[in-house]
């Protein structure tokens, strides 16, 4: 029946037009003589004229085409290089004519299938992870407010009777004059660590109370005056006392902003007390304020010993303080920053340091500016 | 056709969009009608019960009938599964109640979506919901059992032939673990088989995500 002359043209021009099999024509010397339009669309026209061996990706360059041609018929899995330059892995059949052979190339679909299944496995398994993820996150999250919920617990427990012993210390300290001069210097030991303690206290409650969302932002129109009224003299005091000079360079100070002052009061006292901590006797700390299109920039800038690339990573996370000491031996609490860091967040602003070793440091932080609020003048009566 | 944000969202419209998004392998426009689905405040297990449930069976019967082939099937389920990842902010979100479920298909079962949303249908309820994937063979399941000590495991079989291994594999958990609950469900019980394996003491069929809800509201009456 595919003897009839219909069937055998309609074969023949499916197999040539339609099917998804290159047809390729080789000459006496297994150069590319014709191809079908499959083949010709994915063969490059410099192929044309040239032996297809040329064409066959042959790292190990153990390819024997005469002796495949020999084996007419066998399926042999060869790559072809494409017109697209991405290889193919095809299924080639070779049968030999009087005076050149037909090569027969189609996709290889037990291999398309493998392929297929492997894509799909990853992709569940991508898909098993990100739940995992997921999972995993929301876990953390819990756990990460227990540890909020426990640390405000905790630290506003140990907050009264560390209260208690500070203000004995005090008492002691102020009224018995009978004590030694030993013993004093003790009891001021006992007072020193004592409050330190209550700093490191109230930064983990800060922490806590911010982190698990209760920080509650007393938004009111304020003016730059404002907040740095509230700063420069105590940041000036603490710089005198180490002979460092601070200079201020604030644009614009009357122009009004909807923030927590007090808040950002606290940001700034900690970038200027840094800056101080890290700054010797003689040096400047600058405290600029900028206006920029979205927000109002702070920048705090010392002349310090600036921070290391890989500390400055660390810097606004709990404890990650970087490697320098401050001048003066001063402690922190390792907190202050990400204090900073989490106020700064809720403000809906961002903090960052720019810093070279060896050349002093800037640490800035924006607050978007939302709205032009008014502020109510007090009237004179 | 993806619905205008200004009108009141319509399920059905919704539905078929997604079909259609699905059988064209177009991600884009299931991407975009499942958030808008998501958006509309319907509860979640809508979500996975009348759409991604209904037209992974509709796509299923549809291949089987030889109108779509196995690779439009599979990349429709790849579409359906990825796009269950938009539902995980919320799922994780809930309160937890302090148990747990084992969710798995066993060995050779390769289709892991359904069991994929019955463990989310746990989380959704504020259970723990290890989910154990595909093709899991029966002792790797009883090893993170005796480790996780779940308070119930649920075995999924998409495709019938799948069915004999979960049997077997049901048997040999209820006799290491007689007293842990399992629940058994999945494609492959659309034609029957749950006579098989009700007779199982502490063996239960689930046929929708409904039915596990409600399973679940009676297990927490009882403890």
């Amino acid at each position: 029946m595919f003897d009839d002359p219909c069937i055998a043209a309609a074969l023949r021009a499916y197999v040539l037009e339609t099917a998804p099999v290159l047809a390729i024509c080789l000459d006496a010397n297994l150069c590319v003589a014709d191809a079908n339009p499959q083949a010709r669309h994915v063969l490059a026209s410099v192929a044309f004229g040239r032996p297809l061996a040329e064409q066959i990706v042959d790292f190990d360059r153990t390819l024997d085409l005469p002796l495949l041609i020999k084996q007419s018929g066998v399926v042999h899995r060869l790559t072809l290089s494409t017109i697209s330059g991405i290889p193919e892995t095809l299924c080639f059949r070779f049968f030999p004519l009087s005076g050149g052979t037909l090569v027969l190339a189609s996709l290889d679909f037990q291999e398309q299938q493998k392929l297929r299944e492997e894509v799909m496995g990853l992709n569940q398994e991508l898909n098993n992870l990100t739940r995992q993820l997921h999972q995993a996150n929301a876990e953390l999250r819990d756990l990460n407010q227990l540890k909020n919920q426990f640390l405000g617990m905790a630290a506003h427990d140990l907050r009264n009777p560390l209260g208690l012993i500070m203000n004995y210390s005090e008492f002691v300290l102020d009224e018995a004059d009978e004590l030694s001069s030993e013993h004093r210097e003790f009891l001021q030991i006992c007072l020193t660590a004592a409050v330190r303690m209550m700093q490191l206290i109230d930064g983990f409650l800060d922490v806590s109370v911010i982190e698990s969302g209760k920080l509650r932002l007393d938004l009111a129109p304020a003016r730059v005056q404002d907040i740095l009224a509230g700063v420069e003299p105590i940041a000036r005091l603490v710089a005198e006392k180490k002979k460092i000079t601070l200079l201020l360079d604030v644009a614009d100070t009357t122009r009004p902003l909807r923030v927590d002052a007090v808040k950002l009061q606290q940001v700034l006292l900690n970038l200027l007390g840094n800056a101080v901590q890290h700054s010797v006797a003689g040096q400047r700390v600058w405290l600029s304020v900028r206006w920029e299109a979205q927000s109002l920039v702070f920048a705090v800038r010392d002349e310090g010993q600036g921070i290391a690339p890989d500390d400055q990573k660390r810097l606004f996370t709990a404890f990650g303080r970087g490697g320098n000491r401050k001048t003066a031996g001063e402690r922190s609490t390792g907190l202050g920053l990400t204090i900073a860091r989490l106020i700064v967040e809720a403000h809906g602003g961002r903090i960052w340091v720019e810093s070279t070793p060896g050349a002093g440091s800037t640490f800035l932080f924006s607050v978007p500016i939302h709205e032009q609020p008014q502020i109510q003048e007090p009237r004179n009566s | 056709m993806i619905q205008p944000a200004t009108q009141p969202f319509d399920f059905e419209t919704a539905y078929q969009c997604y079909l259609d998004g699905l059988l064209t392998n177009n991600r884009e426009q299931c991407r975009l009608t499942f958030e808008q689905w998501l958006a509309s405040n319907a509860e979640l297990r809508t979500l996975y019960e009348d759409l991604v449930r209904r037209s992974l069976y509709e796509v299923g019967d549809l291949w089987e009938r030889g109108k779509i082939s196995v690779a439009t099937e599979h990349i429709a389920t790849a579409i359906n599964e990825s796009l269950l990842n938009l539902t995980y902010p919320r799922l994780f979100a809930q309160p937890r109640n302090g148990k747990s479920a084992m969710v798995t298909c066993m060995s050779n079962e390769y289709h892991q979506i359904g069991a994929k949303m019955v463990a989310d249908i746990f989380e959704l309820h504020g259970w723990r919901g290890y989910f154990l994937g595909a093709n899991t063979p029966v002792k790797a399941v009883m090893a993170l059992i005796t480790e996780k000590r779940p308070d119930v495991i649920a075995l999924s079989a998409a495709v019938i032939f799948s069915l004999d291994s979960l049997i077997r594999s049901a048997t040999e958990i209820r006799s290491t673990f007689p007293d842990v609950p399992i629940l058994v469900g999945g494609q492959a019980f659309r034609w029957g088989g749950r006579e098989r394996i009700e007779h199982l003491p502490g063996v239960s069929c689930m046929m929708t995500l409904s039915e596990l809800e409600l399973w679940m509201k009676d297990s927490e009456k009882h403890v």
